[in-house]
């Protein structure tokens, strides 16, 4: 938590008393540079150096100039103006919006409350399980859980069909992956059962380290375990998830690829499932249309700082942000 | 927070001194990249120079003297070998020819190595892949690869083997051939049809299967009998057309199965191609799959099931009757699997199925390229293009072809007849030369069908009909015969990917995507007619006329040069 790695001396030297030169303070806190500065460099090489090829999104890139960007005639706004002129752009754009903002809405908190009512469970065995259970799906690959997802949902021999036909609650097996109204659906709910576990990892850390002292005082205080859920645990992990609300929300945008790519293999769907990423994976990439992906790409992104900026101000008021 | 403030100048500080410094690195690389770049192109014209210098002289002998060379496979699902030793064909060329082929391989990420290949101008000296792969045509297109036109007339086998027409066919726009054709025939090649689950068929008393009504029957008595346990129709990855494009050849008479892909997009009336959307007998094909789709006659994963699930349904019997662009592969498998347990059971192929009162012989499920199917081409990276094409040439010719399918000489054939066919020894075991062909499919680069089908088709001829190779009875006497020539439909009809056509054909190919999808699951016949109605509006509106012209000319313009007029 911010609050206590503040109190580390390392990260709050007082300046004012401490005037000692440059170097003697770097080799003081040697072990702990020798942590940060192998992140730091492999941060500049691959994302700060590779940075300069956005401008390639002004340009019409020839795959055989290579790195000499330069050598590729600029074109200003074409690849933006192509994009926002294409026939599905309304669609893919709603899309986008309405995918991450229903991930956003529900993926976010679930796992928050998964960790909440881990914590109340008071049998260790039983604890351990349900958490080994819910966070193995992150491990494995949007493949393997798409291929699980469909088979489930298939309407030849799929589970649910014949559970739902078997306890009477449908008559005919269910096109599930066929239907635009069940995508959204279908979609948030794999993504949270894939990640609630895993996400909830750090939520059980940050309640772990609530001070018990509050409880067994608010036990003496007669208040109920809701209220102490809602009034101890919620506020003393609202700086983590305030924190990681915040990066979600510079992760907005990015409303899927491969679990949309693998999930809505039927074409009908395309109208709910085309996000901008798919988007570019098919038009631009698919076709090395690369000048083209790179502008899409780029709009995302400037939309994606807009966001973060926008969460972190509003974080900032509540007196916990990233900057 | 407030006091976190200064740490941050500090590292605000070492990031701006880092970015100085990686940025006069990546500088200085790129500096060094600029002045390296211009001596690729200056080596390969002192190559050119050597070439025709060396043009002169007599033709190189591959075997003569060692050779060495990269290769690289442009395809996601397939390598060529780690080694030498890993299949028949290369190790017996390591061993007798002095060959050394060392192998680039993509392991399935072919397309992200392609692309880091050209920007580092580090290409292999031969690639191996799609015959309109723009990936290649970019290559070509930037100079890249090296004209095979002045090794022609030194080196026998392809000129003689290769129509000169289809090899004009083959040619870029600046006229000179750059592709190495594999698989290139003179006869019909195709395996597109329907399968039939021969247990069924009995158990439901052998009934007609030849016009699209006698299908509809069929399926709803199968359906009737078998209920949820058997899929009526299969129609394969429908996403890729196949069922549904197979059905589509049976509602006139002429059509054809390409008019569905991304490289047609059309379909062929009075001299032209015109719009899918409004042929009547793709309306009425749709409405056909919607009906069987309402009633369950159809499989309902059609739209969402992968490869791995047909197989699967054909490798229980829980396949009425099965269709698409290339069944074999899978209902011999499934055929073979089956039989093992119960002899009566298995499957077999049928004439194509038709409208009532069409002519079947006009009736084409798929249609054949004599150009066959990708091509080899040399990269201007190669020491000594030249050598490499003797070794192609050499592989494409009688001794390259026979030691690829049957072994080295005097195992399983020795010398050539008249005909410079093998003649085959009293040796020949059949199942060493299934497993040579299966283990060298990855490197048989360069197929000459027209020489190897009478070799391979002269030992299946000899056995009675039962005992024949599934694949090798039904090809022969059901899909080979029913195919249509689409050589001149088949190629050169794809627009450059980043040109204005190349944006039409992308928007027309998402639309047709979804529109086969949702008039083949249509709730009603008039919503059919709506779904299309609209797509032939969407497609106007995307400039589909104009893609449809310019294939026209292309169209034309390869039949011509096939001589076909």
């Amino acid at each position: 938590m911010p609050q206590a790695a503040t109190e580390q001396p390392y990260n709050r030297p007082d300046r004012r008393h401490d005037r000692k030169p440059f170097l003697s303070r770097l080799m003081k806190q040697l072990d702990v540079q020798l942590m940060v500065w192998p992140s730091i460099i492999i941060i500049f090489v691959f994302a700060y150096i590779p940075m300069y090829g956005v401008l390639t999104a002004f340009m019409d890139y020839n795959l055989f100039t290579g790195a000499r960007i330069f050598d590729n005639p600029w074109v200003g706004f074409k690849h933006f103006a192509a994009f926002f002129d294409a026939p599905d752009f309304g669609t893919i754009l709603r899309n986008t919006i309405v995918i991450s903002l229903l991930k956003f809405v529900i993926g976010f908190p679930a796992p928050i409350l998964l960790a909440l009512m881990l914590n109340e469970v008071r049998h260790m065995l039983f604890k351990r399980f349900v958490q080994t259970i819910t966070y193995l799906p992150h491990f494995m690959s949007w493949v393997i859980v798409g291929g699980v997802v469909m088979s489930l949902l298939s309407t030849e021999n799929g589970s649910i069909n014949i559970m739902l036909q078997k306890t009477g609650a449908i008559d005919e097996s269910i096109n599930f992956l066929s239907i635009k109204d069940y995508f959204w659906t279908i979609l948030v709910s794999t993504n949270v059962w894939k990640e609630i576990g895993f996400s909830s990892i750090v939520y059980l850390a940050a309640i772990a380290g609530v001070d018990q002292h509050m409880y067994e005082a608010a036990d003496i205080d007669g208040a109920s375990k809701f209220k102490q859920i809602y009034l101890i645990t919620v506020p003393s992990i609202m700086p983590v998830i305030i924190i990681f609300m915040i990066l979600a929300a510079g992760n907005l945008l990015n409303a899927g690829f491969e679990d949309i790519l693998i999930l809505a293999q039927n074409p009908l769907l395309r109208p709910v499932s085309d996000v901008i990423d798919t988007y570019v994976y098919r038009v631009g990439l698919q076709n090395q249309k690369y000048s083209y992906a790179v502008a899409v790409g780029l709009f995302k992104a400037i939309i994606s700082i807009g966001l973060l900026t926008l969460a972190n101000y509003l974080a900032r008021r509540s007196g916990n942000s990233l900057w | 927070m407030k006091k976190l403030k200064k740490p941050n100048v500090w590292i605000l500080a070492t990031v701006v001194a880092l970015t100085t410094a990686l940025a006069g690195c990546s500088g200085n690389s790129n500096g060094e990249g600029g002045s390296t770049k211009p001596s690729p192109t200056n080596t390969a014209k002192a190559g050119e120079k050597d070439n025709a210098g060396e043009s002169e002289d007599a033709p190189w002998v591959f075997g003569s003297e060692p050779l060495e060379f990269t290769a690289y496979t442009h395809y996601g699902w397939q390598d060529f070998p780690e080694k030498m030793e890993d299949v028949p064909l290369w190790k017996y060329l390591k061993e007798n020819k002095q060959l050394n082929i060392k192998s680039i391989q993509a392991k399935g990420n072919h397309a992200q190595l392609m692309s880091t290949m050209m920007a580092s101008g580090d290409l292999p000296e031969l690639i191996y892949g799609d015959r309109y792969n723009p990936d290649i045509e970019r290559l070509i297109d930037n100079g890249k690869i090296v004209a095979l036109d002045p090794y022609l007339d030194k080196y026998p086998n392809l000129k003689k083997w290769l129509d000169p027409q289809l090899m004009d066919l083959l040619r870029s726009k600046d006229g000179k051939l750059y592709k190495f054709p594999n698989w290139y025939t003179n006869k019909s090649t195709n395996t597109a049809g329907y399968v039939v689950n021969k247990k069924i068929y009995n158990e439901l008393d052998q009934p007609p299967l030849q016009t699209m009504d006698d299908l509809y029957a069929y399926l709803g008595k199968v359906k009737e009998k078998y209920g949820d346990e058997v899929v009526p129709f299969e129609p394969d990855r429908t996403v890729d057309g196949q069922g549904i494009g197979v059905l589509y050849t049976g509602f006139a008479e002429g059509n054809n199965y390409k008019s569905l892909s991304s490289d047609v997009q059309g379909v062929i009336k009075d001299n032209k191609l015109t719009s899918l959307f409004m042929d009547p007998s793709f309306r009425e094909s749709q409405k056909f799959v919607s009906k069987l789709y309402r009633e369950k006659l159809i499989s309902q994963d059609m739209f969402t099931q992968d490869r791995g699930k047909v197989l699967e349904k054909l490798m229980t019997g829980r396949v009425a009757v099965y269709a698409g662009s290339g069944p074999t592969t899978y209902a011999s498998q499934a055929h073979n699997e089956l039989i093992k347990t119960d002899p009566e059971a298995g499957y077999f192929m049928i004439k194509p199925i038709h409208k009532a009162g069409l002519d079947q012989s006009n009736i084409h499920p798929g249609g054949y390229d004599r150009l066959g199917w990708n091509i080899t081409t040399i990269t201007t990276k190669a020491k000594d293009p030249e050598k490499i094409f003797a070794f192609l040439d050499w592989l494409t010719g009688p001794e390259g072809m026979t030691i690829q399918f049957f072994g080295p000489e005097g195992g399983n054939w020795k010398g050539f007849d008249e005909n410079e066919q093998p003649i085959f020894t009293d040796q020949y075991d059949p199942a060493q030369v299934t497993e040579i062909q299966a283990l060298n499919d990855r490197v048989m680069i360069v197929g000459n069908t027209s020489y190897i089908d009478p070799a391979k088709m002269k030992y299946e001829n000899a056995k009675p009909p039962e005992e024949q190779n599934w694949s090798a009875r039904y090809q022969s006497t059901i899909t080979w015969p029913s195919a249509n020539d689409i050589t001149a439909l088949n190629n050169k009809l794809n627009p450059e990917p980043d040109s204005e056509l190349g944006d039409i054909r992308q928007k027309i190919l998402d639309l047709i995507t979804q529109v086969l999808a949702e008039s083949a699951t249509a709730s009603s016949d008039e919503k059919v007619d709506q779904i299309l109605d609209k797509a032939q509006a969407d497609a106007e509106s995307y400039g589909y006329n104009k893609l449809l012209e310019w294939r026209t000319e292309q169209w034309l313009e390869n039949k011509k040069t096939l001589g076909m007029e």
